[in-house]
């Protein structure tokens, strides 16, 4: 199943002339003018059963050009608007670093910081319900690596598809998936794997490539670089969409790692706004788990306070209110540790690719 | 026991030598970083002291050169009234000098000791002799000769005495007098919170009137540190008189030999000639009370009867001692000191009048500075002074530390974790204790110990500048709200109106309601500025009405009214309300207009006047002004009218500050609508007709 989520460029300026109206209609009614935004937090997810990911919920927060801050706010979305409108009519697209710098010259409307800029933007994504693609803005962040026996359809700078197979076309770091991974841009074509390996860290992938675990467990193996980018999980979730494969979320066990799978599962709490389009909700968390640290005897760290406040956050998150994850979480909490996936080593470099992950993938029904 | 004394007693068991050796560590000699503070301090103290004596502007200046291995060489010169010649040997040769012993009175040194020590130290350690030179007014010449200390005689030896014409080394001319001091000594020279430096900045800072130089200098010349703190006033301190001893604060030892030397006949006349404090009433009561004939010889008087009158002292009621043997810095010099050595924002000073604790008198001093450069990393800098010669060392151990950290300052805006210890935050705190008789935890006199009336004083001095800085913090951060307030519906509400109307292509919308939507207040801002060609201090209130209603509105502003000071260039009247506090009573203000009074302050140095409190009377609040308090108007008025005759002037500082606090409901002024002079807040947005539409 392919999503047909793109919009036209003229809904996507309509969309945000709603921005801008907004503004104007309260100022026509002698009102500060407003820009009405979901609640970005975790109180206002639920889960969406028709879309099976974690949405924003109803509760709704009015930034008013009362105080310095918010107008300057308001006046900074307006400003992308008309640079956004612009770049649309001449087929252009911006990182939002380059963003940030084109921003000098809007006045009193300019940046302070990029983080600032980012904001803004995920601000009108989420008011415009459009994506950050549709604008032409561009994440500064590159996609994760994959490795594996699919073959994809790029379609390069002079417009031309180019057909690349992830095994056979690529060095030993893989295929770079690119910001924008919609189908005018990327085509899935060819696959002989039965399931999809994504990996937290670098390390583990080069271990997993060396060892040539994707040809002996049949599987593309997906480099996450820790938070995983949107194209990332877009990604993923067009392989698990289109090709219907199984993803295995492989990390290290710490309640940042937890966070990443729930992130790929479910959707972030950043961007729950396009949950539908980035989430899948068929991934399953592999390890290493908390039991794993107790049954392969693995080398732990304790937990630090940090990670203490994480864990409890996460008892209370709803993407985490399942039986299994509690569990884990409370075990976790008891024993006090925390491991990373390279651990493992502990038993030489072939146990992961030797021992653990048949064992691991055979409980879960997957066997080679 | 004092070291001067202990010396006079123990000088014939020990050697000078020896003694020095002993009790270098309250000498200030015991480590090589603080044997050159000590140097200098002792050359510094007697040249202010000297020249203070003599009713001359001091210019001192201080030469630090390292020489070969662990030796400094220390050159102070000033201006000073020089030492006659046949005064020199017993001025740097003997520890016990002099008149301070027996007059009570406020001086820098109390121990006798001073520059002999130098010489003394000098002398142990690098072997050399202090070379001097002194000029003094009347002569033509100068005396150049070096010193050593013979050592068993507790006495100077002079060598190479000469007479010249002494030419100043910097400018070449002749030195009409002063006094010049060269000594090498094994030192070593620190930079940082213990060192000369800082010494001189803190000296400065409490000796306005004198202006200090620093050099120091490596072994090729080059320079390591300086300082230069000129002097921000000519006025002299305060020239201080001798006092008797009050019998709240004599021991039972002094007492003894005061009758033992006293040429008095009777008991009643000894009372009465050698203390101060006692009247004859009083002097009869004392007698009464220890049991003794009023007709006695004060020579005749045993251990037993002195003690009887010691206990007597404190059952006899008696007049306080007088204070005008004190020197206060007084708190303007006390600013003007330390924005001289600290670049700050904010300057709160306070001097506090005087108190009498165990027949002594004392007063104390503080001045509190915020902002600016000073850190805001790090517990705030505290400096003390006793007798206005800076406190360097046991700070922690020290009765004004103390007193400062037992005031809450979390109230008052400064960062206080636990409300223990030396409270956090960019601001330096400057404490003096001016007394007669200042008592310390240690013969090394660098921490004043425990007295409960000056640790009030001190803590009574320290709210009334903590609640300077909490009325300058609340102001600034008004001040803040109002300036981001204006720049909102000044700058950025018009650019969301002009954009979201060109991306939409609409008309623009009118957005003077809007304007009064948000701001919904009525703002008052003070700009005090100087005008250097007329020599003027002016003064700018401008109120601005961001509401829907008309508002009417007086203004009241407190100014630095004194025998000096006069109002002028104001154009809009107004009356005096009280001592310093003069009022306006401004036309109605319509919705969105703003208006403005201007007046100027003659009379006043640059600099002087540097913060404005705004009072109004009226309906609503002004933000960046307080509601006046009527009553204690009323009050003050009274009382002003009261002290005015009786004598000629008070501050009505005090007060007004009160009035502050107990901003209460008070009546409001009416007043007639009228245009002029009122300009419209909404540029082109708006007219007077405009506005009134909105409602």
């Amino acid at each position: 199943m392919t999503m047909d989520r793109q919009k036209t460029k003229e809904e996507v300026i309509d969309a945000l002339h709603g921005v801008a109206s907004e503004m104007h209609d309260k100022m026509l009614r002698g009102n500060p003018p407003t820009m009405t935004l979901p609640v970005r937090s975790k109180s206002n997810i639920g889960f969406d059963k028709k879309l099976g990911v974690y949405k924003y919920g109803k509760k709704r927060t009015i930034r008013d050009a009362t105080s310095l801050g918010s107008a300057r706010q308001l006046l900074r979305a307006l400003h992308i608007t008309e640079f956004v409108e612009g770049m649309i009519s001449d087929g252009k697209t911006s990182t939002l670093r380059e963003m940030y710098y084109i921003s000098e010259g809007w006045g009193h409307g300019k940046f302070s910081s990029q983080n600032e800029s980012n904001g803004v933007s995920e601000d009108l994504e989420i008011v415009t319900k459009c994506m950050r693609e549709d604008f032409g803005l561009r994440p500064e962040e590159d996609g994760a690596r994959i490795i594996g026996n699919v073959t994809f359809e790029e379609r390069n700078r002079k417009g031309d598809w180019m057909r690349i197979n992830c095994r056979d076309d690529v060095g030993d770091s893989g295929y770079g998936v690119p910001y924008n991974v919609e189908p005018e841009k990327l085509r899935l074509v060819e696959e002989d794997i039965d399931f999809v390996m994504a990996i937290e860290t670098g390390g583990m992938f080069d271990r997993l490539v060396e060892n040539g675990f994707d040809e002996e467990a049949r599987c593309a193996l997906v480099h996450l670089k820790g938070q995983p980018a949107r194209s990332t999980r877009r990604i993923m979730r067009r392989m698990s969409d289109q090709w219907n494969k199984p993803i295995m979320v492989f990390a290290d066990c710490d309640p940042w790692s937890f966070r990443i799978y729930a992130s790929i599962a479910y959707g972030a709490i950043k961007t729950a706004h396009i949950s539908e389009y980035l989430a899948t909700k068929e991934a399953t968390y592999l390890g290493i788990t908390a039991d794993d640290i107790l049954a392969y005897d693995l080398p732990s760290d304790d937990l630090t306070k940090q990670d203490l406040n994480a864990l409890n956050a996460e008892l209370s998150d709803p993407r985490f209110a399942t039986g299994w994850w509690q569990e884990q979480i409370q075990l976790m909490q008891e024993i006090g540790k925390k491991a990373e996936q390279q651990s493992l080593a502990k038993y030489g470099l072939d146990f992961v690719t030797d021992t653990y992950l048949p064992e691991k993938l055979g409980a879960m029904g997957i066997t080679y | 026991m004092d070291p001067a004394e202990r010396l006079s007693s123990k000088q014939k068991q020990i050697s000078i030598s020896e003694f020095f050796e002993k009790n270098k560590h309250f000498l200030g000699f015991d480590t090589l970083q603080r044997s050159i503070i000590t140097a200098v301090k002792e050359a510094v103290d007697n040249s202010l002291d000297a020249c203070e004596e003599e009713r001359i502007l001091p210019e001192i200046n201080v030469e630090i050169q390292r020489m070969k291995g662990d030796r400094l060489r220390m050159i102070t010169q000033d201006n000073g009234p020089g030492i006659p010649r046949e005064d020199i040997e017993n001025v740097f040769g003997k520890f016990l000098l002099g008149s301070r012993f027996h007059a009570i009175r406020q001086t820098r040194g109390q121990q006798g000791i001073g520059i002999t020590g130098v010489v003394m130290y000098s002398q142990l350690t690098a072997g050399s002799k202090t070379k001097v030179v002194s000029k003094i007014a009347k002569d033509s010449s100068a005396v150049f000769v070096e010193l050593g200390i013979d050592t068993r005689r507790n006495r100077a030896t002079k060598s190479g005495e000469s007479r010249d014409i002494w030419l100043d080394e910097e400018t070449g001319e002749s030195v009409s007098h002063g006094l010049r001091i060269e000594c090498e000594m094994r030192a070593k020279y620190q930079r940082g919170r213990q060192s000369v430096h800082q010494y001189l900045r803190m000296t400065s800072i409490v000796n306005p009137h004198a202006s200090i130089s620093l050099v120091v200098r490596d072994r090729d010349g080059s320079v390591i540190e300086e300082g230069d703190w000129q002097r921000t006033t000519e006025r002299l301190p305060r020239e201080v008189s001798e006092i008797r001893p009050h019998p709240h604060g004599i021991q039972l030892g002094s007492l003894q030999r005061m009758l033992r030397e006293s040429e008095e006949r009777k008991m009643t006349s000894f009372l009465r000639h050698n203390f101060s404090g006692v009247s004859m009433r009083a002097a009869r009561e004392i007698l009464a009370s220890a049991g003794l004939a009023e007709g006695r010889s004060p020579k005749r008087i045993s251990a037993d009867d002195a003690q009887g009158m010691v206990s007597a002292f404190r059952k006899v009621k008696l007049l306080s001692p007088p204070t005008d043997c004190l020197s206060p810095i007084e708190d303007l010099l006390i600013k003007k000191g330390l924005s001289k050595a600290i670049d700050s924002r904010f300057a709160s000073t306070i001097t506090r009048s005087p108190k009498v604790t165990q027949g002594n008198p004392f007063q104390i001093e503080v001045g509190l500075v915020f902002g600016g450069d000073l850190s805001a990393e790090g517990p705030i800098e505290v400096l003390r002074f006793a007798n206005r010669v800076p406190l360097m060392y046991q700070q922690g151990g020290c009765l004004l530390t103390k007193a400062l950290e037992a005031v809450d300052w979390k109230r008052y805006g400064l960062d206080h974790p636990g409300g223990k210890g030396i409270p956090k935050g960019p601001a330096a705190v400057l404490i003096h204790l001016a007394s007669t008789n200042v008592q310390f935890t240690s013969e090394a006199k660098e921490a004043v110990s425990d007295n409960e009336e000056v640790f009030e004083e001190i803590r009574l001095a320290m709210l009334e500048v903590g609640r300077g800085l909490k009325g300058h913090l609340k102001k600034s951060s008004q001040r803040k709200k109002a300036r981001e307030k204006f720049e909102l519906i000044n700058i950025i509400l018009p650019e969301i109106s002009k954009k979201s109307s060109e991306l939409l292509s609409r008309e623009e919308p009118d957005l003077a309601p809007i304007i009064t939507k948000i701001m919904d207040a009525v703002f008052c801002e003070e700009e005090l500025g100087w005008d250097d060609e007329r020599k003027l201090a002016t003064c700018s209130i401008t109120i601005y009405n961001y509401t829907a209603r008309a508002r009417a509105y007086t203004i009241l502003a407190k100014w630095p009214e004194s025998k000096e000071t006069k109002i002028s260039e104001n154009a809009l009247g107004g009356n005096k309300q009280a001592n310093g506090l003069w009022a306006w009573r401004l036309d109605t203000l319509n919705p969105g207009s703003a208006t403005t009074i201007h007046f100027g302050v003659s009379g006043l140095r640059k600099g002087e006047w540097s913060d404005a409190e705004i009072f109004y009377r009226g309906n609503g609040e002004v933000i960046g002004a307080t509601k006046i308090d009527e009553k204690l108007l009323e009050e003050l008025r009274k009382s002003e009218a009261l002290e005015a005759a009786e004598s000629e002037f008070e501050k009505p500082k005090e007060a007004i500050s009160q009035l502050k606090e107990r901003a209460e409901q008070s009546e409001v002024s009416q007043s007639q609508s009228l245009d002029e002079g009122q300009t419209s807040l909404f540029g082109d947005f708006s007219t007077k007709d405009e506005l009134e539409g909105i409602e």
